[in-house]
Formats: C-alpha cells, structure tokens, sequence
C-alpha cells in the first residue's frame, strides 16, 4: 500500500500563482479530504497529481516511485484514477461502455491476441462485462446500463464517472466534489461506497465544498486557499482554525 | 440484369470497402489521417511490379504490399505523434503527395506517368469476397475488443483516456498501422485485379471518395463503411445525371452529412435508437412510480 506525497508543489499559470508551496500525503485506506473556497487550488492539485498539468517546482511521489515528470498516462498506469470536476464522459456510448473504457489498464491479453479475436481474450471481454455490471448494481446503476451516457441526469453521470474510476482498480482515487448537485440522501450513499472503497486499501483524495459531507468521512483534512496551505488536521481542528473561518467568510 | 452484369460494380464495391476500413480505422481511433491513398499506392506499385516485372506469384505480392502498408504507416505515425486535427490532415497529406511523385519520378520502375499497363489479371471476384470477408471479421473483432475501446475513447476525449492509462501514442500508432496494411492490402488486390496503374489513380478523387464512404457511414460502427460504400458505387448506376456529375454529388451529400448527421447513418441512427431507447425507460419508470403513489399504502 502505497502513499502519495506531495513535497513543496508550485504552479503558476502565466503571473498566476494557482498552488504555491504545498505538501500534502494522501494515505492508503482512508478518506483525504482538501476543501478551500472557489479558486483555492484544489483542481489544479489534482491535475499535476494526474499528469494533465506539468508542476512548476516541487515532487510528487508515489510510495518510491517519483510521479514529477511522469505524462497522465503513465500516472495512470501506476494506479492513480480520478473523475472531473466538469463531469467527462463518452456522451454518446452507453453507460456500460464507458465504464468498461475503465478497464483498461487491467486488460492482460496482449494487443495481438485481441486483434486476432483468440478465445482467450473473448473470455476476458465477458467477464470485464460482468465485472462492470457488478459495479453498476452497486451504484444502482444498473437499469441505465445501455443509456446513452450523456441522456442521465447530472447526478447519474456523476455515478457513472465514479464507477469508470473505480473500474480501474486505483490505489489512489481523487475524487472532485462527487456529489456536487446531489441531496444529502445521494451524497450520504455515496459516502458509504467512498468508505468501502478507502476499506480495501485505496488512497482516497475528496474535494468537497459541503463541509458536513468531509466531516463524516475524513480523518484528515487540508484546507487550501489562492494556492496555499492555511490549515490541516482532523476536520474537527480546521473548522475551528481562525485561518479558516476568516477565508470562508472572507470570500463568501 | 444477370448477376454478370453487376459482377464489375461488386468488385468496385468490395476493393472500395477495403480502402473505407483503412480509412475508418483511424478516424475512429481519432487520428484525421488522410494517408490511405499513398498506402493504397505503395500496396499497388509493390504487387503491380513484383507481378509485371518479375513475375512473382500472386500471394507473396499482395502480402509485402499488405507489410510495406504496414510498415510506412507505423513509420508517418512517429513524426505524427505530436500533431493533432488539421496538421495530421496536412500531414498525411504531403505523405501521398511524396509517394504519387515517386510514382511519377522513379520512371524505371513506376513506368512515371504512363504507368504500368498489362498487369496480369490474378484476383477475381472470389479472392476479393474471401479478403473483405476475413476484413470484416477482423474489424468486428477490433471493434469489440479493449483496443477498440481505447480508440473510442482517445477519438471522443483525449484527455479522459490519458487519466486511463490509454498510451495515445501507442494507439495511434496501432490504428496507422493497420491503416497502412489494410490501404496496402487493397492497393496491392486492385493492381492485379484492373490491370493498369497510374499515379492518377491515388489523386484527389480517389481521397474524396474514401472520405465520403465513412462520413456517410460512420466512424465507429462495421456496418458504417459497408452501406456508406454501397451506397456511393450505386448512385451513379442509377440514375445517368448522378454518374454525370459525381463530384458535384459527392460533394452535396458531404455537406448534408456533416450538417444533418455528423455521425454518418449507421453510428447515427444507432445513437438515435439509444437515445429513444432511454427516454422510453424512463417514462416507463415514471409511469410506475406514479401508478405506485396512486395505489399507495
Ligand atoms: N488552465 C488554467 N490556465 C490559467 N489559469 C488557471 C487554469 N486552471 C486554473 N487556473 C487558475 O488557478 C486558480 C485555481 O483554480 P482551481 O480550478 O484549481 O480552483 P478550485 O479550488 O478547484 O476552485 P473551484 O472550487 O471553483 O473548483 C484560479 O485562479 C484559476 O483561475
Ligand atoms: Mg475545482
């Protein structure tokens, strides 16, 4: 079970100072949390995590493995899943299909094999099928299974992203505002899948405006604002830290 | 009309519907190479001079032409993997105009303009239907596989499919690798089938005749380049005013497409159907819900 670190991470975007000076570790089997007003930094975190973003100074480390210079691929590769903020799905293909997209990385049957359409690798295609329905059953996603992706409400396709993402079998999982748009109902639902997910092992990463949300799920929680670290500890701690409340009230 | 009457337009078709899945494949994997003709052309010159000039057996022709397909398509993938859109387009253009001049200069052995003439005709209809058929099979075989999948996804969000760890470079280079062989494959079948070759034949018709096919059937879909060929050998055998002015047809039903339909008609409709399919679910889903409230508890 691997950590992932980040030591002293920068990022500019022209004279724009997007992150600056920030370390954090997102630790295995449990839920992360790092909320900060709009504009904080937090999306750009995730996307120099990813690869999508190239850090202007600093590390990123998983376990030994250094993940600065690695393209999203690669980081991909190496176990780290996410989902969008600005939801991203295939719009046209059905839910199932996008969700299998997830599989990717597990695929063992060679290129060749595939191409050639060897029993072998139809094998692997029905059971990745029944594995994918498997997860959408744990959603309750399953009767929208040939939807069109893009034809579910927002809600929905969040599941849907969320499930591609776990699809992928991550060790870390970073997770922006999953339940964005969601009621309390939803959005505790979905905690209870986030805990069972960080339960097996994962490095789970939530961004999340709704601070009761964090609350329940989170030992940890950082707390960013315009790019820099103001506070971290339990969520009980930060929400009382001067530092925080002044930056919340400060902007909304 | 007897069957030996349509026999010359079946063979059209099935030697079009080859250069369509070079065409298909790497558009659906979201390259927009237009390179087919150059490899059609580098399939073609391969068996046509093997054929003529040494008088190499059929088989062993055909295959280097399938390979050297192949391999000039891995070869333009490298230079083209950090291109995207309109520069792969200018790209992969310049490729067939390098390969249609070294058809025109390397007269000794392309014949230059005047080509090469008297080929031996070795491929008939039967050899034509047993390799699309085995196309077809494989193209299935693709589309259902993880490899299609990784190029739906880099055709549809790039980015989505990096955070998957789909490699784009490697996938593309796949899908201009198979791109190569199949354009390769058909190059090197129509020189022995229609006896003559010329560098004019891989000119500006010859692409947009290619592009037309999968536009009007679509990208994704191995139904899409069957019926988008079908129908664009058949309109202008029927009627004389549409095989009179083919490019303006063409051309015309490029332009409804893109408008009307961008997906083409086969992936198209099927969206459509999916789409219907889940608005229907969902009213039945209401419908219960309500007759549920009604009935209560
Ligand atoms: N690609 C980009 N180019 C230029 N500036 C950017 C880019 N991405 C983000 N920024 C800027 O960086 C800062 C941080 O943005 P970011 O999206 O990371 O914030 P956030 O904490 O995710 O906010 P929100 O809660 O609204 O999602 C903002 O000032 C934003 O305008
Ligand atoms: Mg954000």
């Amino acid at each position: 079970m691997l950590s992932l670190a980040l030591e002293r991470v920068s990022k500019s975007f022209g004279g724009v100072q997007a992150v600056s000076d920030v370390s954090l570790e997102v630790t295995p089997g449990q839920i992360t949390g790092l909320i900060g007003p709009n504009g904080a930094g937090k999306t750009t975190v995730v996307n120099l995590i990813t690869g999508v973003l190239r850090l202007t100074e600093g590390r990123i480390r998983l376990g030994d493995t250094d993940l600065t210079e690695a393209n999203a691929s690669t980081v991909a590769r190496l176990g780290v899943s996410r989902t969008f903020q600005n939801i991203r799905l295939l719009k046209e293909a059905s839910v199932l299909d996008n969700v299998m997209i997830g599989f990717h990385r597990q695929e063992e049957t060679g290129l060749a094999a595939q191409l050639v359409g060897l029993p072998s690798s139809w094998r692997e295609s029905r059971s990745l099928v029944k594995r994918a329905q498997a997860l959408l059953e744990r959603f309750g996603m399953t009767r929208f299974a040939r939807h069109p992706a893009g034809a579910l409400s927002y809600g929905h396709q969040r599941r849907v992203e969320m499930i591609r993402a776990i699809a992928s079998g991550p060790r870390v999982l970073l997770l922006d505002e999953p339940v964005a748009g969601m009621n309390d109902v939803e959005a505790a639902e979905l905690g209870h899948i986030f805990e069972d997910v960080a339960k097996s092992g994962v490095a789970l990463l939530l961004i999340e405006h709704n601070i009761r949300f964090v609350n329940a799920l989170c030992r940890h929680v950082y707390v960013l604002d315009s790019g820099r670290l103001i506070a971290q500890g339990t969520p009980g701690q930060v929400m009382h830290d001067p530092g925080v409340i002044a930056a919340y009230l400060g902007t909304s | 009309m007897s069957f030996a009457a349509y026999q010359p337009l079946l063979d059209f078709f099935l030697l079009s519907l080859g250069f369509a899945y070079s065409q298909q494949v790497v558009l659906r994997a979201g390259v927009f190479s237009i390179a087919t003709p150059a490899f059609a052309a580098l399939g073609g010159y391969c068996s046509a001079i093997l054929v003529q000039r040494y008088g190499a057996p059929a088989i062993p022709s055909v295959l280097l032409a399938l390979v050297i397909g192949g391999v000039a398509g891995f070869l333009i993938s490298i230079p083209l993997a950090r291109l995207r859109g309109v520069f792969q387009a200018i790209a992969t253009l310049a490729l067939v105009q390098i390969v249609v001049s070294l058809a025109y200069y390397l007269e000794p052995l392309t014949g230059g303009a005047t080509g090469i003439h008297n080929i031996p005709k070795l491929v008939n209809t039967w050899h034509l239907l047993a390799v699309v058929a085995v196309v077809i099979w494989f193209m299935y075989v693709l589309s259902r596989s993880g490899v299609g999948r990784a190029f739906d996804v880099l055709r549809q969000d790039e980015m989505v499919g990096a955070t998957l760890g789909v490699s784009i470079a490697r996938y593309h280079a796949l899908a201009f690798i198979i791109s190569g062989a199949l354009g390769g494959l058909f190059g090197g079948l129509q020189s022995l089938y229609v006896f003559t070759i010329e560098p004019e034949m891989f000119g500006f018709a010859f692409l947009t005749a290619v592009l037309t096919y999968i536009i009007l059937g679509g990208p994704r879909s191995v139904l899409g380049p069957i019926v988008g060929t079908a129908v664009m050998v058949a309109l202008p055998e029927i009627s004389r005013p549409l095989a009179e002015h083919r490019q303006f047809v063409q051309g015309a039903i490029l332009m409804a497409m893109i408008v009307f339909l961008p997906h083409g008609l086969v992936d198209g409709l099927e969206v459509a159907w999916r789409q219907r399919q889940a608005r229907r679910l969902d009213k039945e889903d209401r419908e219960k819900r309500r007759a549920h409230a009604v009935a209560g508890p």
